[in-house]
């Protein structure tokens, strides 16, 4: 998926960390990020399951899909930093 | 009244000058003790490095707490006025509560009294001057350093070697001046001679603007045998009403609570010196009980003076402080907080420009209260009502609902509501980028900048879809109504969204949410453009109304793209390490994409149920 441009991302990150233009980014941050989206998650997966329009549940599996790559990403950069 | 005074300043100490060669030691002795003030202030900023401010948003959470903190940092700071400043600054940016401000304030009249007991007990019995030359010497190789913080220590430690070399000066010209003039002559005795003095002490404090140096001006002078040690003791008690001044013209560009709290700063300080004048003989006698236990010799009135210094504001606190709470309603009562005008800046004033903590907080709040103002009128201008699509599980449904006519002035109110905040906000980031503040915070003030930026665009969007809401949603007219409502729907349901995030707790919220409403809302212009090409091919929207449309669909989808540009600005984590990880972790529009295309066909399906509805 979209992990080449977050890889080229994080290298640019690394760049400007190393000429101390940016804060250290530690896995307890990517952790505590991580559990607000996988509780947003698992939110929205509870709204599609009670959701009655064919249209609400088409926008929150919009939502659902891009909370889970936000999930994605985040588990990727953890290992990264592990 | 600058035209007066300075004159007569400036006229006074000159004639005195011409008088006495004396005169112009003691003078240049005070100037340089309020030099060494002002370097130990800008010593203690550089130095903090804003601890002092952080540490003063959590010292109020009990009045023990806020007390002690006001004795601390004034002993510290050996400036009961600058901490009062402080004190307005916050409680005007909201950071801390009325009682926590006026126990500040209790706390730094019971510090200053440091001030009198380290001038008495060392300035005054050791050759402080001999200390002062290295320090100040020391101190100018380190303010030449880079470090912030070697920089301060070296403001610091200059401020201290000016004051000791100020109360040196002070020292030797009323020793040389009680060879000439005595006096003591002019010394008053019984009631006249309190009032008088107390007035003199008063005023002196009003000049110098510093209790701290009217103190040490009374102690040398009362050393030097110049005054008698009861109208040193009226003295001290008019700088502790004169001290009160700097509050009060610190008050002058605060909002109400910063009032209320010069307010409380003067009733307490003259509460306090009525009860040291009213009970005069019983403290004096208290002082020499005192000094005789900690063996202070009978004829040591310095030393005396700061143990009464100190008796009559600990008294004044302890007799107070059963009060507080009646004081905290009078205050309230006399000084009532005025009726909210959202069209005027709530949390920009002159009281918050003088701290990053509070200036940062303020702008925030500020930015709020402008966002607050676009949002009621963005739902207005759509004929809907903020309170009803905030409580819809329905947006599309209350929309379809919403047919009436809400009587509003677009272009009036976005002038009255929205344009002042904006220009007020932009006039205090203008403001604030000519301070020298740290790179991350003047970034930080610049995005709030762009961020009120970014909520103005949203509201002149709205502006201009606003006449053609009025001609096709206010009654029924099929496809076009529906197209319309469609806008509505979406930009209502960005607004509620934001307003989810607002609500939701700090540890829970992520900025990153918002990439699910810039998702949906390209998602939802691409099937708004599939439709209308579909409506037009049929023959049921004509290219007119439709070329209408789609101009008013290219400012609907930017007010919602303005918005959450504006949201994700606001609700970024403020730690810059989660700033930097929420960016990296953040989706550009191709992503966006690629994370729909899992749900791609099923988008396309629902584009085209919708279009042939």
């Amino acid at each position: 998926m979209g992990l080449k441009k977050l890889a080229a991302k994080v290298e640019d990150y690394n760049a400007r960390l190393e000429s101390g233009k940016a804060s250290k980014i530690k896995p307890g941050h990517v952790e505590a990020v991580l559990q607000k989206l996988r509780a947003k998650s698992t939110e929205l997966e509870a709204e599609i399951a009670a959701a009655t329009s064919t249209d609400k549940k088409a926008r929150l599996q919009g939502k659902l899909a891009i909370a889970q790559t936000h999930i994605a990403r985040a588990e990727w950069l953890l290992e990264e930093l592990a | 009244m600058t035209r007066y005074y300075l004159p007569i300043i400036i006229g006074g100490l000159l004639l005195a000058f011409w008088f006495s060669s004396d005169a112009q030691e003691i003078a240049a002795g005070v100037a340089i003790f309020l030099f060494g003030m002002l370097m130990l202030e800008d010593g203690f900023k550089l130095f903090g490095g804003g601890a002092l401010e952080r540490i003063l948003e959590r010292a109020t959470g009990s009045t023990p707490r806020a007390i002690s903190f006001g004795i601390v940092s004034t002993t510290l700071l050996q400036s009961s006025s600058l901490v009062s400043v402080i004190t307005i600054s916050f409680l005007s940016a909201g950071l801390i509560s009325l009682i926590g401000g006026v126990g500040i304030i209790f706390g730094a009249n019971i510090g200053t009294t440091t001030g009198a007991w380290l001038v008495a007990g060392l300035g005054l019995k050791i050759n402080i001057a001999a200390y002062a030359m290295p320090m100040i010497a020391l101190s100018i190789v380190l303010v030449f350093q880079k470090s912030k913080p070697l920089r301060g220590i070296g403001y610091a430690l200059a401020g201290l070697g000016f004051l000791f070399l100020g109360i040196h000066h002070m020292k030797e010209g009323f020793d040389a001046f009680k060879d000439q003039i005595d006096l003591t002559r002019f010394a008053l005795t019984g009631l006249l001679g309190l009032f008088v003095y107390s007035f003199v002490g008063t005023i002196a404090t009003v000049i110098m603007q510093s209790s701290h140096a009217t103190m040490v001006l009374i102690l040398t002078a009362l050393a030097a045998g110049q005054i008698s040690y009861e109208n040193a003791l009226a003295l001290a008690i008019g700088a502790n009403i004169g001290t009160t001044i700097t509050a009060i013209i610190s008050s002058i560009g605060a909002n109400f609570q910063g009032k209320r709290l010069a307010l409380a700063h003067l009733i307490f300080n003259m509460a306090t010196a009525i009860v040291a004048l009213v009970f005069l003989a019983p403290l004096r006698d208290s002082v020499d009980w005192i000094s005789d236990v900690v063996g202070i010799a009978p004829g040591d009135y310095a030393m005396k003076l700061a143990v009464f210094h100190t008796i009559f504001n600990v008294l004044g606190v302890v007799l107070t402080l059963p009060f507080l709470t009646r004081l905290i309603t009078f205050l309230e009562r006399r000084i009532t907080e005025p009726v909210p005008d959202v069209s005027r800046p709530r949390f920009l004033n002159e009281a918050v420009d003088e701290f990053p903590q509070t200036l940062e907080s303020a702008l925030r709040k500020e930015v709020l209260h402008l966002y607050e103002n676009a949002a009621e009128l963005i739902l207005h201008g759509l004929n809907l009502h903020r309170k009803e699509v905030f409580a819809t599980d329905d947006v599309a449904g209350l929309v379809r609902k919403s047919r009436s006519l809400i009587e509003l002035d677009i272009d009036e109110d976005y002038e009255r509501h929205v344009k002042t905040l904006y220009a007020a906000i932009v006039e205090f980031t203008t403001r604030a980028g000519d301070k020298r503040l740290a790179p991350e915070m003047a970034d930080r003030i610049y995005a709030m900048r762009d961020i009120a930026s970014d909520i103005v665009q949203a509201v002149k969007s709205v502006k201009h879809l606003r006449k053609n809401i009025l001609r096709y949603t206010t009654r029924p007219q099929n496809v076009v109504t529906e197209l319309y409502d469609s806008l509505r729907t979406e930009i209502a349901r960005i607004v509620a969204e934001i307003q989810k995030l607002d609500m939701a707790a700090l540890e829970d919220r992520s900025a990153l949410w918002l990439d699910q409403e810039r998702a949906r809302i390209e998602e939802d212009a691409r099937l708004t453009s599939v439709r209308v090409d579909a409506l037009i091919r049929k023959g049921k929207l004509s290219a007119a109304a439709a070329t209408s449309f789609m101009n008013d669909s290219g400012y609907a989808y930017g007010a919602m793209r303005d918005l959450i540009k504006a949201a994700r600005g606001y609700y970024i984590e403020r730690d810059s390490a989660m700033a930097e990880l929420e960016q990296l972790l953040s989706l550009d529009e191709e992503e966006l994409n690629e994370a729909m295309a899992g749900r791609g066909n099923q988008s396309v399906s629902t584009a085209s149920k919708r279009t042939v509805t």
